[in-house]
């Protein structure tokens, strides 16, 4: 799965040398407007509020959320693709998300690549795999033994048609050979509903929205993504251990400037955020909030972008999912 | 035993001082934005979000919570004397309540709106209190083929209960169920009919939708009746009912607190629906059914007691699973978790202060509201006295802001202003806008749950047949339908819309 794309994260990271000593001259002259292409009390919009004032101190300009909410996000990313490249007008998003719609939508009214300039990458909060207690079985292979003993019954509850959790429980199903039936619900908690009542079976949902829900025993645990097992579940394996495919799937939340930003403003930005990322109350917060701190360069972030795309239009093709018709 | 406990814990947390003034605010606000037509609770709320973000977690629930059902409170008296609905819950409201109004019983109206309501916000919160668990597991035994059947119920009963055609009122479900389903299909990820407008993806704003046809469009509607300003300066000489007519209301108290607290509990029910369930139900069983439309107290009693139960009730999915069951608990999830608790079952344990202390200051801010409402209804009354050339503006520009303030898109001011205008034009062909809504509402939710349970049984449609709860909740369908086709009901009802 991971295709080498090392020169194309090159270029998108031109112009991305070390400018430090200039950065301070970078300076902010008016509002800087961070845009939430979701509603408030998501993942997002949680970090533009914590993070919004302090770069609001660093940057000596008020920075000002903005929800633009949309399906996707779309309306939000579209805004701010759109808006002078002066760093005066930020995204913070899903990462994940962002990396799939290209090939989800064919007629994307902005190009994720070009349109949108990554600054940083803010943080990683995993995905738990979770089915409903009534499912006899404790991993992907016991799941496996068990759709083939009853085919028809497995069903996995998504938070949306061509949401990156949908599109990781068909990658990683058909990885252990599970023919289960993808069930689009209006959201994650709706999604979270729908397995703990019975009604689908099978999830692959942010680990802290579906912790405590494992820990009460309305919901089995299987296995978490990324590279490390969750503290509090340090039973159930990570998607490394288990070698599946899009491992590092989860919830990636960056940061990104318009179009047309200059690289040393991109610079500045991303040291200020790396700095309010490193104060040891923000990070306590967001690992409050399940995620762990992922601070990096543009460049980083960059190449990120261009290996999940890959990855992500991939999948979307495999599975034939079209949002646009 | 643990539930003293637990309440002398939640009453712990409510009455502190901070805390109380917290929930005098919420329902204070609340009041005012009931009272004031156009401005819903889900505006106010979602405006006043951000500014909980420092308040400790219980006193922003207290206060946003005691906004929602403050509402409750305040939106009938706006319905009782202006025959504006101040909240969408309050629109069965205004049959009775304006009729008792215009009768010069607007004193009683009042007080028996507050009374019904405080009646049911007691035992509501008693319900929350002593049932949120098992009722949150009834919740769970609900799966899409149920959900399918209870929205067929529901739109089927909101049909029952439209004034005037029976028709017209089917059409008007049609016709909310179409433009419900504007928006990308769940199902399929698809846009259907957007227009390639990008923000119709996520469907017609709600909010503009009832902002233009319950706000707009009524300022629009008074406006050509230049001597409407009289509905405004209703005597208020009695305030109290007199005791046959309290002891007319307590069963229907009673049966109202009994169907919003069930409704309220479901996902998708709460207050609107459990008012428009309670006042079929008390026409269905009154012994005089053609008093109702004409000033029953009946009437406002028993949808009152309802939406403020169904409001209350609604917290029970949300308090006790994080599950928001409507628009403004989905607020308060968002709520929750700018305060970092994420909410789900574990909040009841984890954050007893918390729970106990939102359900204890719940019953606070009804005996709060009761003061506000009753010996002060003058001075909310003095509100709506303000001129119309100074109201309306100020409502105009109130029901902008709001509609504006949810998504922060000019396009849904142009669909708040275009609805208005649908709106007035649904007043001058005599069809009745709540069915319109309710299938603005419920269709999605039908369609959406159909198609997940046919996904879930592989295209096999017995599912809906087989499952005891929706096989049931079809059955009621059909009984309604007969009820409903029946020549010697339908003779009867039409009797009894036509004014």
């Amino acid at each position: 799965m991971l295709t080498r794309r090392s020169a194309v994260a090159g270029l998108s990271a031109t112009g991305l040398p070390l400018f430090a000593p200039a950065l301070r001259a970078q300076t902010f002259t008016r509002q800087i407007n961070l845009i939430v292409p979701f509603a408030p009390g998501g993942t997002s919009d949680i970090l533009a509020r914590l993070i919004g004032p302090r770069l609001s101190q660093a940057l000596g300009q008020p920075v000002v959320v903005d929800n633009r909410p949309s399906a996707s996000g779309n309306v939000g990313a579209d805004f701010v693709a759109r808006q002078a490249g002066d760093g005066h007008t930020l995204l913070i998003a899903d990462a994940g998300t962002l990396a799939s719609v290209p090939a989800l939508f064919k007629r994307l009214s902005f190009n994720v690549k070009t349109d949108l300039v990554p600054v940083g990458m803010v943080s990683f909060s995993p995905y738990l795999v979770a089915i409903n207690p009534q499912v006899p079985a404790t991993s992907f292979a016991e799941l496996a033994a068990y759709d083939k003993a009853n085919p028809g019954k497995l069903n996995v509850a998504t938070s949306g048609v061509g949401a990156v959790n949908h599109l990781t429980a068909m990658v990683v199903g058909k990885h252990f050979g599970l023919n289960w039936s993808a069930v689009p619900y209006r959201g994650g908690a709706a999604a979270v509903r729908g397995v703990v009542s019975g009604e689908s079976n099978v999830i692959f949902n942010g680990a802290i929205a579906t912790l405590p829900f494992v820990t009460q025993g309305q919901l089995k645990g299987i296995a978490v993504s990324g590279d490390k097992r969750l503290e509090a579940l340090p039973n159930l394996p990570s998607f490394k251990e288990l070698n599946t495919p899009v491992q590092d799937a989860g919830s990636w939340q960056g940061v990104y400037a318009s179009k047309g930003t200059p690289a040393p403003v991109v610079a500045r930005l991303n040291q200020e955020l790396n700095k309010v990322l490193a104060e040891a109350d923000v990070a306590a917060k967001i690992r409050e909030l399940g995620s762990d701190v992922r601070p990096g360069t543009p460049a980083s972030f960059a190449s990120w972008m261009d290996k999940a795309m890959v990855e992500w239009g991939e999948v979307v093709k495999a599975e034939n999912i079209s949002l646009d018709g | 035993m643990d539930l003293i406990a637990n309440l002398a814990t939640g009453f712990g947390v409510a009455l502190t001082p901070a805390n109380l003034a917290f929930c005098f605010l919420g329902v204070l606000i609340g009041t005012l934005v009931g009272v004031l037509p156009g401005i819903a609770p889900i505006t106010t709320i979602a405006i006043l979000l951000p500014f909980t973000f420092t308040l400790p977690p219980a006193s922003a629930m207290i206060m946003l919570s005691g906004i929602f059902y403050g509402a409750q409170y305040g939106g009938s008296t706006t319905a009782i004397l202006v025959n504006l609905p101040g909240e969408s819950s309050s629109i069965v409201t205004c049959l009775d309540g304006h009729q008792m109004a215009k009768q010069g019983r607007a004193g009683p109206a009042l007080a028996i709106a507050a009374i019904a309501s405080f009646f049911a916000g007691t035992i509501a919160t008693i319900i929350i209190a002593v049932a949120s668990v098992p009722l949150s597991a009834l919740a769970l035994k609900f799966t899409a083929a149920e959900y399918f059947s209870l929205m067929v119920l529901g739109l089927t009963g909101s049909i029952a209960l439209a004034h005037g055609s029976a028709v017209k009122a089917v059409a008007m479900v049609l016709l909310g169920l179409l433009l419900g389903l504007v928006g990308i299909d769940v199902n399929t990820g698809l846009p259907r009919m957007t227009l390639g407008i990008g923000e119709l993806g996520d469907g017609i704003g709600f909010v503009a939708i009832a902002i233009g046809l319950f706000g707009i469009s009524e300022l629009m509607i008074a406006l050509s009746r230049p001597q409407d300003r009289t509905l405004l300066s209703v005597a208020l000489s009695q305030l109290w009912p007199s005791r046959k007519e309290l002891k007319d209301c307590l069963p229907a108290m009673l049966r109202g607190t009994a169907i919003g607290s069930v409704l309220g509990v479901l996902p998708g029910g709460g207050a609107a629906l459990s008012s428009f369930a309670s006042y079929a139900v008390e026409k269905k069983t009154s012994a005089t059914p053609e008093r109702f439309g004409r000033g029953a107290i009946e009437g406002v009693a028993g949808p009152e007691a309802a939406n403020n139960a169904g409001a209350q009730t609604s917290f029970i999915p949300l308090l006790t699973l994080g599950i928001p069951g409507n628009a403004i608990m989905a607020l308060m999830v968002g709520a929750l978790m700018i305060q970092g608790i994420q909410p789900g079952p574990q909040v009841m344990t984890a954050q007893p202060q918390l729970f106990w202390g939102v359900i204890a200051s719940m019953w606070l801010g009804n005996l709060m509201l009761v003061i506000l409402n009753l010996p002060l209804v003058g001075l909310w009354v003095s509100l709506l006295r303000v001129p119309y050339r100074i109201l309306f503006p100020a409502i105009a520009l109130f029901c902008c802001i709001g509609t504006y303030s949810i998504s922060n898109s000019q396009m849904d001011i142009g669909l708040m202003l275009l609805f208005a205008l649908v709106g007035v034009f649904f007043v001058k062909v005599g069809a009745e806008p709540a069915p319109f809504i309710l299938g603005f509402i419920l269709g999605p939710l039908m369609e959406e749950n159909f198609r997940r349970a046919m996904n879930l049984s592989r295209g096999d449609p017995m599912v809906f047949v087989e499952r005891p709860i929706s096989a049931a909740l079809l059955v009621l369908t059909a009984l309604l339908l007969v009820v409903l086709i029946l020549p010697a009901v339908r003779a009867k009802r039409e009797e009894v819309f036509q004014e």
